[in-house]
């Protein structure tokens, strides 16, 4: 039996850690097959053909993505510690597998604060978890933004 | 603004010959409006290619400048560019950015139009005079429309150069990367990230053709990444300044010419695929050209004023406003080659690109921070000055620079100078 406080508490745990820019933390909730998906438009997931994502990390472009971050020559990034904050709500369990695997689906609004505009993010994320014992990983993290398939402003942080 | 200070305004003030660009150009509302009717709707704006539209039916929305425009392929397999706006009220008749289909139907008062321009039904029909004629209500064709290799261009205006004239010396640019298919053909079927940018749209033409000279400033962490992903090392491109990277063709269009300056050698074993890839090229060009075009990049390309073919990409300048422009990068497959190349050109394209990439974010962050020091105007004027000693003429008609040269910036503004100034 899946205990649906642990999930639902690794998924705020997640979240704090990428608003207050923890990225080694985050990084580390991370299986090492993880793969990383902000895909572009609504039917983007069920697609067959080749389709380009606004991200589509697997572990090692995940790890430079971080990587590149933590080197805070980001431009977009600049002064930007503090400045963001999500809700993450709707948290529901999607689907649960033999293997120890949990689809958890949940919504969130992010509000980021930037020099003379405050943006606000909408999506809907889906984590694929692993679960063993005590532990939780990231096995797969995509997110539909509600905007992605429109003109979108930088997206220099994790999402 | 008074009619003096607007001619003065297109004339030469906006660009010396000491490579001095005035900051109105950038932030000038009025200005704004003399680009869209001198430039946009003078000259040809690239649509889309052909690709985009592969059967009967399909459409996209596109716009040249302001302008709301569906680029569609008929019934018959033509390829047409309307204005997106009906006949009867003026209504957008296309709202989808893309789809496919048969008739466009007015959702104002449902007057239908077949995907070949044609008006099917006027509604309610018994009601208008009986000398109209249908024929005069098809949807309005742009003015002028022609492609090259699958680009499809189009111009508002009645008369002008030829697409062939406008495209001038820049075919021999924009042939070298349609021919990395083996089969020169090119595909934009793997979609496009749109980003948005508070600034100037002339920012981007300039800023994408100059990554040599910004790139160790803004770059240098994603280059490191990229050469530890990949074993190719692009900072050895600009290490040495090369003569005649930089050139700057009539018409305005720039190119970063990069056949002189190979890649450091990669460092890994090619793969099965690219193996196959590159013998595919062999039998198409020869073994020589074959091994200097997959030995470096093919050319970085800017064709005046709204078309970028940049490393992995065809990318698109939209202008919105003075101060915002969107920008869409469409990912160029290429046809012909095992599917792990493709594969590849995505993930690159992906790993530089797009509002998550590691590279082009910090050009259109770079871009919006150059809108807000516009607003600065203690010395309104921006130097673009190296190389001017040095810059020669080449045998296409253009010029000729050093890697980190500024001689095609300043062939871009010669050339908008010339159109801002011309006597309609």
């Amino acid at each position: 039996m899946i205990d649906r406080r642990a999930i639902e508490a690794f998924v705020y745990h997640e979240a704090r850690l990428i608003d207050e820019m923890d990225y080694t933390g985050w990084f580390a909730l991370w299986d090492r097959d993880g793969v990383y998906h902000v895909p572009i438009g609504g039917d983007a997931l069920g697609a067959q053909r080749r389709q380009v994502s606004i991200i589509n990390d697997d572990y090692l472009r995940l790890e430079q993505r971080v990587d590149r971050l933590k080197t805070g020559s980001v431009l977009a990034m600049a002064g930007q510690r503090g400045t963001m904050r999500r809700i993450v709500s709707n948290i529901e369990i999607l689907d649960e597998t033999s293997a120890g695997e949990v689809e958890i689906g949940s919504n969130f609004i992010l509000g980021v604060a930037r020099t003379a505009e405050q943006q606000l993010w909408i999506g809907r994320t889906l984590h694929r978890l692993r679960l063993a014992g005590e532990s939780i990983r990231i096995a797969r993290k995509t997110v539909l933004l509600i905007n992605s398939a429109h003109e979108t402003p930088l997206l220099q942080f994790l999402i | 603004m008074s009619v003096s200070t607007l001619e003065t305004a297109g004339g030469s003030d906006l660009f010396t010959a000491e490579a001095r660009i005035n900051g109105r150009v950038y932030r000038d509302a009025e200005l704004f409006q003399r680009e869209l009717e001198r430039i946009w709707y003078r000259v040809w704006v690239y649509v889309g290619h052909e690709s985009e539209v592969p059967t009967p039916g399909d459409f996209v929305r596109r716009q040249i400048g302001l302008q709301p425009v569906i680029m569609v392929r008929g019934q018959d397999g033509k390829v047409r560019v309307f204005y997106n706006r009906c006949r009867h009220r003026g209504n957008l008749l296309c709202l989808a950015n893309k789809g496919h289909t048969a008739q466009f139907v007015c959702p104002y008062h449902g007057w239908t139009y077949a995907n070949s321009g044609a008006l099917l039904e006027p509604t309610f029909d018994e009601g208008y005079d009986y000398h109209l004629k249908r024929e005069q209500f098809a949807l309005t064709p742009v003015a002028r429309q022609d492609s090259y290799r699958g680009l499809v261009f189009a111009s508002v205006a009645d008369d002008g150069q030829s697409l062939q004239q406008h495209l001038g010396a820049i075919t021999e640019f924009l042939d070298l990367f349609m021919d990395l298919s083996p089969e020169g053909e090119i595909a934009l079927d793997a979609g496009v990230q749109k980003v948005s940018y508070r600034g100037n749209w002339k920012y981007m033409p300039e800023n994408s053709m100059e990554g040599d000279y910004h790139g160790p400033f803004i770059h240098r962490v994603a280059f490191d990444l990229y050469a530890r992903r990949t074993g190719f090392d692009m900072s050895s491109l600009s290490t040495d300044e090369i003569p005649d990277v930089i050139r700057s063709l009539p018409g305005g269009h720039m190119v970063e010419d990069y056949r002189g300056a190979p890649f450091s050698p990669g460092k890994r074993e090619p793969s099965p695929a690219r193996i196959e890839y590159i013998e595919k090229m062999k039998a198409r060009h020869g073994a020589e050209k074959a091994r200097r075009m997959l030995t470096t990049l093919a050319p970085l390309l800017y064709v005046f004023p709204n078309l970028l073919y940049v490393i992995t990409h065809i990318r698109v300048v939209q202008p919105v406003r003075v101060d915002l422009t969107n920008s869409y990068y469409y990912p160029v497959m290429l046809k012909g080659v095992p599917d792990e190349i493709n594969d590849a050109r995505l993930a690159d394209h992906e790993f530089m690109f797009g509002a998550a990439g590691f590279v082009s974010p910090d050009d259109l962050e770079i871009m919006e921070r150059n809108q807000v020091g516009m607003q600065a105007r203690g010395h309104d004027w921006l130097f673009i000055g190296r190389g001017l000693h040095r810059e020669h003429d080449m045998p296409d008609g253009g010029r000729g620079g050093m890697t980190r040269d500024e001689t095609h910036l300043r062939g871009f503004w010669r050339h908008y100078v010339s159109l801002m100034r011309a006597e309609r």
